[in-house]
């Protein structure tokens, strides 16, 4: 059924140069391999359409997903004209979401 | 085992952690990290308009709150709040004070207001060695304040790394205060965060840890808080410092009754080049916010738009329009919609005139026009960059005092 991402997982963002990453973690095996199944770099972007160029990496071993997204912050906090510079809440963005999440994992 | 705290996880986090870290246990080394890219770009400024400062002043304050009882407790402490001027700050310091300083790479890009390498942490090491009391470096990455004390302790080799990359999992975890207690942590509700402990690293000899934090603090410390702190500002897997490559898909978290406990952290041969922080002068910016209130609002938008753009020209200038209004609101703020402006332009007086031109249009434009707050002078802006250099160009020394 359709529920905001963040009803089964955690997030956290922030940025790296003009670069922001956005980890996302769930809390057991099976949310993971859901998610790892689920959250792919498209799924990403059209969850997020600001994501242009976008790198994926899994951290089963943390249950979690690191995207790296790049250039969303132009050149920087400083110098950014982004509403939120810093990406400080794109994962908040991102658990609001609304995705269809397996039953049995709610 | 080594107990490693960490009392600031920016410049201008919480004043009295220093004194809450060492009232609060027992401890051995209290760590603070002042410096984020922007912040350099602040120091940056700090040092044009003096040439005496350049560091982190809020720790200076804090060094005249707790220096004394830190030494009473045999605290050491390692922080790097020297910025861009380390000796400066090492020289106000009354104790046996170690600096770091070769970070300064301002010769090398002569075009960028600030310029450092990101130095690792055997200089911090040596310093502790020769018996400092205060350690105070420049630009280091924010994990080589816990990887040095660590391998200072523990007597570890340079090629040790698997042990160096443990500390700096336990280094990651700290370096942000409190979001590793539960500070802006998704799951906020399971927990009570109003006042959130600082974080504490219980250091092995083999470079696992516990992360905890005093009794009686607030926040918490469990699996949840730990991954999402070690999700925080990473990249790929292979997390590369100057002391060694850390590799995160190895880290193992297990809870702990105080804590977290990390193990299995594997290491491997660092980089051959260093990371550089480069800040560059990139013009003045200035921005304002016009709320637009009820029917028409993308109209409204267009026209102080129009306007704005006739009297001071479209270069420059970034629009996003927040359709925050909701149809036939109870509230006015409900009712209204957000117009954001930006400027970034290289002429100053074009950033402040961009201030007169959004006021003049305060009669002569939509109906209902009010901004949140008036726009002032406009600022200067920085842009940052990395670069990278190779190692040999860059010459670390710990100095003690």
């Amino acid at each position: 059924m359709k529920r905001p991402l963040g009803t089964i997982a955690g997030a956290r963002s922030g940025d790296k140069g003009g670069d922001a990453n956005l980890g996302v973690w769930v809390r057991s095996d099976e949310a993971f391999e859901w998610l790892n199944g689920f959250l792919t770099t498209e799924k990403l972007k059209e969850l997020l359409p600001e994501a242009r160029e976008v790198s994926r990496y899994e951290l089963p071993n943390l249950k979690a997903l690191n995207f790296v997204l790049h250039g969303l912050l132009g050149d920087g906090v400083a110098s950014s004209t982004r509403f939120d510079p810093q990406a400080k809440a794109l994962g908040e963005w991102l658990r609001s979401r609304e995705v269809e999440i397996p039953e049995e994992l709610l | 085992m080594i107990r490693i705290g960490n009392a600031s996880g920016f410049y201008g986090d919480r004043l009295s952690a220093m004194r809450e870290q060492l009232e609060g246990g027992e401890l051995d080394v209290l760590t603070g990290d002042y410096l984020a890219e922007l912040t350099m770009l602040i120091l940056g400024r700090d040092r044009m308009k003096d040439s005496s400062l350049g560091y982190a002043k809020t720790f200076l304050r804090q060094m005249e709150d707790c220096l004394a009882l830190a030494l009473d407790k045999g605290v050491k402490i390692v922080v790097n709040a020297g910025g861009l001027n380390p000796e400066g700050l090492a020289r106000k310091l009354g104790a046996k004070v170690g600096y770091v300083t070769g970070d300064d790479l301002k010769a090398r890009f002569p075009e960028a207001l600030t310029a450092n390498a990101y130095l690792g942490a055997w200089e911090i090491a040596e310093c502790l060695d020769q018996g400092a009391q205060v350690v105070v470096t420049g630009r280091v990455t924010d994990a080589s304040l816990v990887v040095g004390p660590a391998a200072a302790h523990f007597g570890w080799a340079r090629d040790d790394w698997h042990r160096l990359a443990g500390a700096t999992v336990a280094g990651h975890v700290l370096e942000c205060g409190t979001q590793a207690t539960g500070g802006n942590y998704s799951f906020f509700t399971e927990i009570d965060v109003t006042r959130p402990g600082f974080p504490i690293a219980e250091v092995d000899e083999d470079g696992s840890c516990l992360i905890t934090k005093h009794d009686g603090t607030g926040g918490a410390v469990n699996v949840d808080t730990v991954t999402a702190q070690l999700l925080y500002e990473i990249g790929a897997p292979e997390y590369l410092g100057p002391d060694v490559t850390t590799h995160f898909d190895t880290i193992r978290l297990d809870p702990h009754e105080r804590g977290v406990r990390i193990s299995g952290t594997r290491g491997s041969p660092p980089p051959g080049t260093l990371k550089v922080c480069l800040n560059t002068l990139g013009g003045f910016r200035n921005s304002t916010t016009f709320v637009l209130t009820g029917l028409d609002v993308q109209q409204k938008a267009d026209l102080v738009r129009r306007q704005l753009h006739d009297a001071i020209g479209e270069e420059g200038l970034t629009w996003t329009l927040a359709r925050t209004d909701q149809r036939d609101a109870a509230t006015e703020e409900q009712a209204s919609a957000l117009l954001h402006v930006t400027i970034k332009t290289t002429d100053p007086k074009r950033a402040k005139g961009f201030s007169r031109a959004a006021i003049e249009l305060a009669l002569a434009s939509y109906p209902g026009f009010h901004v949140t707050a008036p726009p002032g002078d406009g600022t200067p802006f920085g842009v940052y960059q990395a670069a990278y250099v190779n190692r040999d160009e860059v010459s670390a020394k710990a100095v003690l005092l």
